[in-house]
């Protein structure tokens, strides 16, 4: 508790300072895609604390960023009205696709959120007169503070990572009360959080809804901040990239969530910046290539993010997996004479 | 409107016998691993650009073709002792996660080992097409109905006839009690991982002088093979065929007399209903017979 609350302080004030000492707009920019990335992932870190994955996050993201850009631009909504709409949208979006997906077992409610990101992907290139079809929307106004407009990285820096700390804070909040411990209990057994008269369904509809307005929010600053939006950042490759942000900070510690957004971003920097010298004919995404092994290495070796403190994921879910559908669990290799 | 109807249908066959050959690769390693593995795409990815890599090094059609499919079958098996074996046992989520991974993997490896442009492959049998009900029938269309059938009757005939075809369906029935036999589920995951990238590569092979060889293309067929494997219930091999036929009809009359680009996202509404009607259904039928 003091813990967190004195991590929270550090960061509020390393983040106060970074503009100070930032070398140039890159690095802040730099800085303001990890913040946005940082609050996909705390939805989708909250989301994990109850035991469930989903590949329908960038969906999310999308959705709350088109939602929020087109009342804005075409509707002239505030922005600061607009937002807010674009994330209740999401929410009730989430909660839709809630109904029917959860009560789907684990695997197969990652399936569905897959799906739902799939369709959503589609309709946002297909219905051209909406979404503008492949080639996006142009002109998404910005943010307005007491009548300045905001215009530079460094305006967006102040706004983008209010909202992450606040996010923070509320993930933190979530996960250490009541709705945290019930998530827990979920995570532990379905069965037993049953039991002890956890409203086993209310309390996963509730993080699903809450992981999706966190996107829905991210997505809805990111088309402000950059003022144009197309499909493609918001396709399936992306789901795959937020979920792979909140796997290396491990799948259920929100601090986690935090690093995963930072180090994945600086990573894949790193990588556009570097592998060209390495392979030059190549374009496009060659780094999924380090991003699959990454994520596979991790998922052996830290089941439990990079960070550790996190809970095992891999251990405590092991327990709720169905044993007789993963063989092999015991020690001993029994003799193979299949063919005697 | 109705001229157009045979060679929708047509067209929906060809590409609906290689998401079934997909399928079957899921199938397989589902009913014996319980593992979804989402990297099954990508075999027929690496099926079709190692046998265009192959043909661009001068080596004649049959032999690139089946070095091609024997080089997927390593892969898949490596795959597996790799990246499936050190997590074994691991929740059904970890696994499935990992399988994205590998997919990633294979994708980005492809893209910096042959580039981004699409590669041909010459149809196996030039000549003119076949007029077949009113509608035009290439003849590698004909080869890829044609093989996959012969994959399909080829692995009932493994199961239903031979011993390792009946120690594998032993497995997946229950592996415990398998083990008490002797039989290894280890071995037997390896195998069903060997087998399924061989299937998917004959997919991408037979598929790629119609639909031309990208590193990408591996995304697309898996996930249209993934729902056609849901549709037939996940764990039923003939099912899970005609579930790809399914998903081929679907997509070809949706492009044509729909909209072109909605085929993907009709496919996936049909993959959530399936879901929401079947919920415990899946679950049930996977304790029940498989294979």
């Amino acid at each position: 508790m003091s813990r967190d609350l004195a991590g929270l302080a550090a960061l509020a004030a390393a983040l106060a300072i970074v503009p100070a000492l930032a070398p140039s707009t890159y690095v802040l920019a730099l800085f303001n895609t990890v913040g946005l990335y940082a609050i996909v992932t705390l939805g989708l870190v909250l989301l994990g604390t109850s035991g469930q994955v989903s590949l329908g996050q960038a969906a999310f993201y999308g959705l709350g960023a088109y939602a929020s850009a087109l009342l804005a631009r075409n509707l002239g909504w505030s922005p600061w009205l607009a937002m807010p709409c674009a994330v209740a949208l999401v929410a009730v979006t989430a909660y839709i696709v809630g109904l029917p997906a959860l009560r789907l077992a684990d695997v197969f409610f990652v399936l569905a959120t897959l799906g739902v990101g799939v369709i959503v992907n589609v309709l946002m290139i297909q219905l051209v007169s909406l979404t503008g079809g492949a080639s996006g929307l142009r002109d998404i106004p910005g943010l307005a503070v007491g009548g300045r407009r905001l215009v530079t990285d460094r305006d967006y820096y102040y706004v983008i990572w209010t909202a992450a700390v606040v996010a923070l804070v509320v993930a933190r909040n979530v996960a250490a009360h009541r709705t945290g411990r019930a998530l827990r209990a979920i995570l532990g057994s379905e069965v037993g959080a049953a039991a002890l008269g956890i409203d086993v369904s209310r309390y996963k509809m509730r993080v699903f809804v809450l992981s999706a307005a966190y996107a829905g929010a991210a997505g809805a600053l990111y088309a402000h901040y950059i003022h144009f939006i197309s499909p493609s950042p918001f396709a399936l490759y992306a789901s795959l990239f937020f979920l792979i942000m909140a796997v290396v900070g491990g799948l259920t510690n929100i601090w986690g969530g935090l690093f995963g957004a930072a180090a994945v971003t600086l990573l894949d920097q790193a990588v556009r910046a570097e592998m060209p010298r390495i392979f030059p004919r190549v374009g496009g995404e060659y780094q999924t290539a380090i991003y699959g092994i990454v994520l596979v290495l991790i998922m052996i070796f830290f089941p439990a993010g990079i960070v550790r403190g996190g809970l095992d994921l891999r251990r405590l879910l092991h327990d709720k997996g169905r044993p007789t559908a993963v063989p092999g669990q015991a020690e001993a290799e029994p003799a193979d004479g299949a063919r005697a | 409107m109705l001229d157009l109807l045979p060679q929708l249908v047509l067209s929906g066959v060809t590409i609906g016998s290689i998401y079934a050959l997909v399928a079957l690769g899921f199938v397989i390693i589902y009913n014996i691993t319980g593992i979804l593995n989402f990297a099954q795409g990508e075999f027929a990815m690496l099926g079709a650009m190692l046998c265009a890599a192959l043909l661009a090094a001068h080596v004649p059609l049959a032999p690139a073709a089946a070095a091609a499919v024997a080089a997927a079958c390593l892969l898949g098996a490596l795959m597996e002792r790799l990246a499936i074996e050190p997590a074994f046992g691991s929740h059904p989520l970890t696994l499935i996660i990992i399988t994205f991974g590998v997919s990633m993997a294979f994708r980005g490896l492809a893209l910096m080992l042959w580039g981004a442009d699409p590669y041909s492959l010459p149809e196996f049998t030039p000549g003119d097409p076949l007029v077949v009900l009113g509608g035009v029938l290439g003849r590698q269309a004909i080869w890829a109905v044609g093989l996959s059938i012969v994959v399909v009757i080829a692995l009932f005939m493994f199961f239903a006839r031979t011993l390792p075809g009946a120690a594998v369906r032993a497995c997946a029935d229950n592996a415990f009690a398998s083990r008490l036999v002797g039989i290894s589920p280890r071995r037997m995951a390896l195998f069903a991982f060997t087998v399924a990238a061989g299937i998917g590569a004959v997919g991408g092979i037979v598929i790629a002088p119609i639909s031309g060889a990208t590193y990408d293309m591996g995304l697309g067929l898996g996930l249209k093979g993934f729902v056609a494997a849901v549709i037939g219930g996940l764990t039923n091999a003939p099912a899970a065929v005609l579930g790809g036929y399914v998903v081929g009809m679907i997509e070809s009359l949706v492009t044509g007399y729909l909209a072109p680009g909605y085929g993907s996202a009709i496919t996936f509404a049909l993959l959530l209903a399936v879901l929401s009607l079947q919920r415990e259904g899946l679950l049930q039928s996977a304790g029940r017979r498989r294979v």
